[in-house]
């Protein structure tokens, strides 16, 4: 079993429930547990009755739990602000008004919330020596896949740059002929050290993305939500990631034989199409169903939280990542 | 004066006009050459950072935000300079002195 767990999938699928549930077997099962909501509507809080936020907090009545709730907004503020910080450092204040505009268009452009979210992402698996098991409950399938694919793309992406400013300073020395200072030298250039320092952050989160992580889909009995797993898995695999299984969420009950009135029959329609959908998913896809998990008439919360995490057939026997 | 001290004089200017010469057929054209192609490479280098400041949006300009402190001076002239530059033809054709 690997130390990053992710589940994603379709919205409205149930992949809060599903990775709270998982937390909070994991942590029955004695290991030190966090709960990591990367979704921007938080439902996390709403599962557990409790607030969370920025930094992990214990999960009330459950031992070994934590979990935490990441805010892209406040890191991309606290980023804009540590790089203004540094030009007041740097710059002579005539010209950090020009600057200025600058760098809060390059927060408000649409990666800026993406990068922001991978930032933490990163910071997160970073910095958990301390938890055995970090699961993250992702934002629907979209948002999450693009951030997932996002090292190896950064990461070529600062190459090239990395390789022109190497090429436009080597060209600068050159320039510099006869007893001439050169404008700009190669050795301790801050652009390619700061260029550097990055290229190291994507590479660690791809490696641990592909060798210590492990991928869950969700996904309901219904033809969207099927197509959807399709497309997901197609990218994920794509992106060099291993899928381990698929969680089948919200699935209708069958009512007893003896009930016979309106709302039994519509149900045991409706039990017999999912129940054909189910096969349907278990031949169609490679990746093994881990779970079947039954509609429920309420909020998945307390005590019905822990009845889902019965159902859930994921291991969660911790063994060493693969090297 | 005396002769030999006329002859140093005379391979002085000589020296002072040559040199002169090589600086000014040889050694600035080709200075000024390298330098306009590192200015360029760097302009290149800078689109790629920047390119949202010209409204495409871009991908990394978050991360290369962090590079500004360090590139202040060279952001702000190569920004006047891409609105300023007419045609590339215009900026290869600077080396030639007619």
């Amino acid at each position: 079993m690997h130390k990053f767990v992710f589940f994603g999938g379709k919205g409205g699928v149930g992949k809060t429930t599903v990775s709270s549930a998982y937390g909070v077997k994991c942590a029955r099962d004695g290991l030190k547990t966090l709960l990591v909501s990367t979704d921007p509507a938080h439902s996390t809080s709403d599962v557990f009755d409790q607030q969370f936020d920025d930094d992990p907090k214990a999960v009330a009545g459950y031992d070994d739990l934590w979990a935490m709730e990441l805010d892209p907004d406040e890191e991309v503020q606290r980023h804009m602000l540590e790089i203004k910080q540094a030009m007041s450092d740097q710059v002579s204040p005539s010209i950090v008004n020009e600057i200025e505009n600058q760098i809060e268009l390059a927060h408000r452009t649409p990666g800026a919330y993406e990068a922001a979210m991978f930032d933490r992402f990163i910071d997160v698996m970073k910095h958990s020596e301390e938890y055995d098991r970090v699961v993250f409950d992702t934002s629907p399938t979209g948002g999450t896949l693009r951030l997932l694919a996002l090292p190896e793309f950064l990461e070529s992406w600062i190459d090239r740059l990395t390789a022109k400013r190497k090429e436009s300073v080597d060209l600068f020395e050159k320039a510099a002929i006869g007893d001439k200072e050169a404008r700009q030298k190669l050795r301790d250039d801050p652009i390619i050290n700061r260029l550097s320092e990055r290229k190291e952050m994507f590479e660690f989160a791809g490696r641990t993305l592909r060798e210590e992580a492990a991928f869950y889909i969700v996904l309901n009995p219904d033809e969207l939500s099927i197509e959807e797993t399709h497309r997901a898995l197609d990218d994920l695999t794509e992106a060099g990631l291993a899928v381990g299984g698929l969680v089948v969420n919200k699935v209708a009950p069958e009512p007893d034989d003896d009930e016979t009135g309106k709302g039994a029959t519509y149900l045991r329609e409706r039990h017999r199409t999912e129940q054909q959908r189910l096969e349907r998913i278990r031949t169609e896809f490679e990746q093994p169903v881990v779970a079947v998990i039954e509609q429920r008439v309420s909020e998945v919360k307390g005590d019905l939280l822990s009845e889902v995490t019965d159902e859930l057939g994921i291991d969660t026997e911790a063994s060493p990542p693969q090297a | 004066m005396t002769v030999a001290e006329k002859i140093d004089a005379y391979l002085d200017t000589v020296e002072e006009w040559l040199h002169g010469l090589y600086h000014g057929m040889i050694e600035h054209p080709s200075f000024e050459k390298i330098e306009k192609e590192a200015e360029d490479t760097a302009d290149v280098f800078m689109f790629a950072c920047f390119a949202d400041a010209f409204g495409i949006p871009s991908p990394v300009s978050y991360y290369t935000a962090e590079l500004l402190p360090y590139l202040t001076d060279e952001f702000v002239q190569w920004e006047r300079r891409m609105w300023d530059r007419e045609s590339l033809l215009e900026r290869k054709g600077q080396q030639y002195h007619f």
